[in-house]
C-alpha cells in the first residue's frame, strides 16, 4: 500500500514537472479561479463593511410633547427595549441638553443664538435617539411609536422626514448584497467550468497512455492517483501565486486604498483572516483540482 | 489454457458493418507456441483485442484458465491483463515515459519490489539491446527500437501468456530472427505464446502451430504449420 502511494506520488510530480507548459496552463486558470474566489470572499466582508458604515450613519429621533415628564420618557425607552432586540442603542436627550448641543453647533453663529434669546422658555423637546441593527427595523418602530401605547406621548418621529433615504438605503444593501450572491454564484460557476475543462484537456492529451496503462493491469487508482495528485499540485502552486500577489499589492496599495475604501484595512483583513481564506482556498482548489482531474479521467479507464 | 469458441466480432462504425472475426474456434494449451498467419484485415489484431478484453465481444465466448474473459469484473479483468504480456502492433508505449521506467511501470503495476524492479530491469534492456537508449523517450526512438521496447515491456514481469502482434514489423532480417529466437527461448521456459504475424520467413522457420486466418474466419489450423496465403 505505502509503495504504491509512493509510487503514485512520484508519478504526479514526473507528470507535473515534465510537462512544464501544460501544468502551467492548468495553474494560470486555477488561479484565476482562486483569485476569483478570493476576491468574493473579501468583497462579501468589504460589501458588510460599507453597508454597515452607511447604516451606522442613520438613525432615527422620536420626540416628546412638551409636558411629558422623564420618568414617562423612560418607560418609553424600556417599551422600546422590549419591542425589539433588534435594537442597538436608546439615547435619551433632555430638553436641557438638546438646547447645549444647539448652543454648541451654532456658537459661531449669533444669528441663531440671538434668535434662541428671544424665547423665553426652552424650545426644545425631549427626545429619544434610536439606533437599530438594521435599516429596515426604522418603519415598524416608528409605527410602534405613533401608533403604539405611547402615542399620546409623541410629538414627532424623524423617520418621516427621512423615510425616503431610510428605504433607499435598505433597498441598496439589499440589493448589493442579492446581487453579489448572484454575481459570485454566477462567477463561481464559470471559474469551475473553465478549470473543469483546462484539466479535461490536460488529460484528453494521456488518454492514449491511459488506455495502455489499463491494458497492462494497472487498477484504476494507480492510473487515476497521480492526475489527482497532479490536480492537488496545480491547486497549491495557484494558492501560493494567488496568496502573494494579493499580500504584496496590499502591501504596497493599502494607505491609497484604504482612503478609498472608507478606512476599510485590506492588509489587516487580509492578515486577520488569512486562515479562514487559506482553508477555504485548499477545499476549493482540491476539490476543483482533484475532482476534475478524476472525473477527466474516468472517461478513458473504461477500457 | 485459452479457448475460443464460436467468436465473432462484428464493428458497427460505418455505414456497412465489418465483420472481424467470423465464428472462431480453437483451443490453446498452457505452454504452447502457436502462430495466427493472416494478411492485414484477416482479424489477428481483433483475435487478441478480445483475449485481452480490449473489445467486446459480438458473439461466442472466450476462456482463459476455464473463466469467460468477457463476465469478469473489473478487478478479474486487471489481473488476467497482469498475466499476458502485449506486445501491441502500435507499440502502445507510455510517452511521457522514458525506455527505463516504460519497462519499470508494468512491474510497478503488479507490485513488484523496488530491488527486483533495478535488478530486472536492466537485464530486460539489454536483452533487447535498450540499455544505451534507457533514458530517451519513445518519440526519441526509431521504428526497430520502439517495437523492441514494447518486446521488452511485454516480457519484463514474465507473464504467463506472451501475445505478440506483428512484433517483427519494423525489424530487419537479423533482428526479426533475434527477436524470434527470443520468443522460443522464453518459450522453453514454459511461457505461452502466441505470434501474430504475415512473415513468411519467420512462420516457415518456426515449425509450429499455426493458425490461419482468412477474412475473420480460421482456414488452416495445422501442428508445424507452413505459411500458406
Amino acid at each position: 500500500m505505502f509503495i504504491k502511494l509512493k509510487r503514485i506520488f512520484r508519478f504526479a510530480w514526473q507528470s507535473f514537472s515534465r510537462n512544464k507548459g501544460l501544468s502551467l496552463q492548468v495553474v494560470f486558470i486555477m488561479a484565476i479561479a482562486i483569485f476569483t474566489l478570493t476576491s468574493l470572499f473579501i468583497f462579501k466582508d468589504l460589501s458588510n463593511f460599507l453597508i454597515a458604515k452607511a447604516e451606522k450613519k442613520v438613525d432615527i429621533s422620536v420626540y416628546f410633547k412638551k409636558d411629558i415628564e422623564e420618568d414617562e420618557i423612560f418607560v418609553v425607552r424600556e417599551g422600546l427595549s422590549n419591542f425589539s432586540k433588534e435594537i442597538e442603542n436608546i439615547d435619551y436627550v433632555s430638553k436641557e441638553k438638546a438646547k447645549e448641543i444647539f448652543l454648541e453647533r451654532h456658537k459661531d453663529d449669533p444669528l441663531y443664538l440671538e434668535a434662541l434669546e428671544q424665547v423665553e422658555e426652552n424650545p426644545f423637546l425631549s427626545s429619544l435617539n434610536i439606533k437599530a441593527k438594521s435599516p429596515a427595523l426604522y418603519a415598524q418602530i416608528s409605527s410602534f411609536l405613533t401608533k403604539g401605547p405611547f402615542q399620546a406621548l409623541v410629538e414627532k418621529v424623524s423617520y418621516y422626514q427621512s423615510e425616503k433615504v431610510i428605504s433607499k438605503l435598505f433597498a441598496l444593501t439589499s440589493n448589493i448584497k442579492t446581487a453579489g450572491l448572484f454575481f459570485s454564484f454566477f462567477l463561481i460557476i464559470l471559474v469551475i467550468l473553465m478549470t473543469f475543462n483546462t484539466v479535461k484537456l490536460t488529460i484528453f492529451a494521456f488518454r492514449d497512455e491511459i488506455s495502455t496503462m489499463r491494458l497492462v493491469g494497472a487498477s484504476s487508482w494507480f492510473i487515476r492517483g497521480p492526475f489527482v495528485i497532479q490536480g492537488f499540485l496545480y491547486g497549491i502552486l495557484s494558492i501560493l501565486i494567488v496568496d502573494i500577489l494579493f499580500l504584496l499589492s496590499f502591501a504596497f496599495l493599502n494607505s491609497d486604498l484604504q482612503t478609498w475604501l472608507f478606512d476599510f484595512n485590506l492588509l489587516e483583513y487580509f492578515q486577520a483572516n488569512f486562515l479562514n481564506l487559506f482553508l477555504l482556498q485548499i477545499l476549493f482548489a482540491f476539490l476543483l483540482g482533484g475532482i476534475s482531474s478524476f472525473l477527466a479521467v474516468r472517461k478513458y479507464l473504461k477500457i | 489454457m485459452i479457448r475460443f469458441q464460436n467468436v465473432s466480432k462484428i464493428y458497427h462504425s460505418g455505414k456497412e458493418p465489418i465483420v472481424a472475426l467470423s465464428d472462431v474456434s480453437f483451443e490453446l494449451e498452457k505452454g504452447s507456441f502457436v502462430s495466427i498467419i493472416g494478411k492485414s484485415g484477416s482479424g489477428k489484431t481483433t483475435l487478441i483485442k478480445l483475449l485481452i478484453g480490449e473489445e467486446k465481444l459480438t458473439k461466442g465466448k472466450i476462456f482463459f484458465k476455464e473463466r469467460e474473459v468477457h463476465k469478469m469484473s473489473s478487478k478479474k479483468l486487471q489481473n488476467l491483463r497482469r498475466k499476458i504480456g502485449v506486445v501491441h502492433q502500435d507499440y502502445k508505449l507510455l510517452f511521457s515515459k522514458n525506455v527505463r521506467e516504460n519497462v519499470e511501470y508494468i512491474m510497478q503495476v503488479i507490485g513488484a519490489s523496488d530491488q527486483d524492479i533495478s535488478r530486472d530491469t536492466p537485464q530486460v534492456l539489454e536483452l533487447v539491446g535498450l540499455m544505451e537508449r534507457q533514458e530517451n523517450f519513445p518519440q526519441e526512438l526509431s521504428g526497430g527500437e520502439k517495437q523492441r521496447l514494447a518486446i521488452a515491456r511485454s516480457l519484463c514481469h514474465r507473464p504467463e501468456i506472451i501475445i505478440a502482434d506483428e512484433p517483427t514489423g519494423n525489424l530487419d532480417l537479423y533482428n526479426t530472427f533475434e527477436i524470434i529466437n527470443l520468443f522460443k527461448k522464453i518459450h522453453s521456459f514454459g511461457t505461452t505464446v502466441i505470434l501474430a504475424t504475415h512473415n513468411k520467413e519467420v512462420i516457415d522457420s518456426l515449425e509450429k502451430r499455426a493458425i490461419t486466418l482468412e477474412k475473420g474466419r480460421v482456414i488452416h489450423d495445422q501442428e508445424k504449420g507452413k505459411f500458406i496465403l
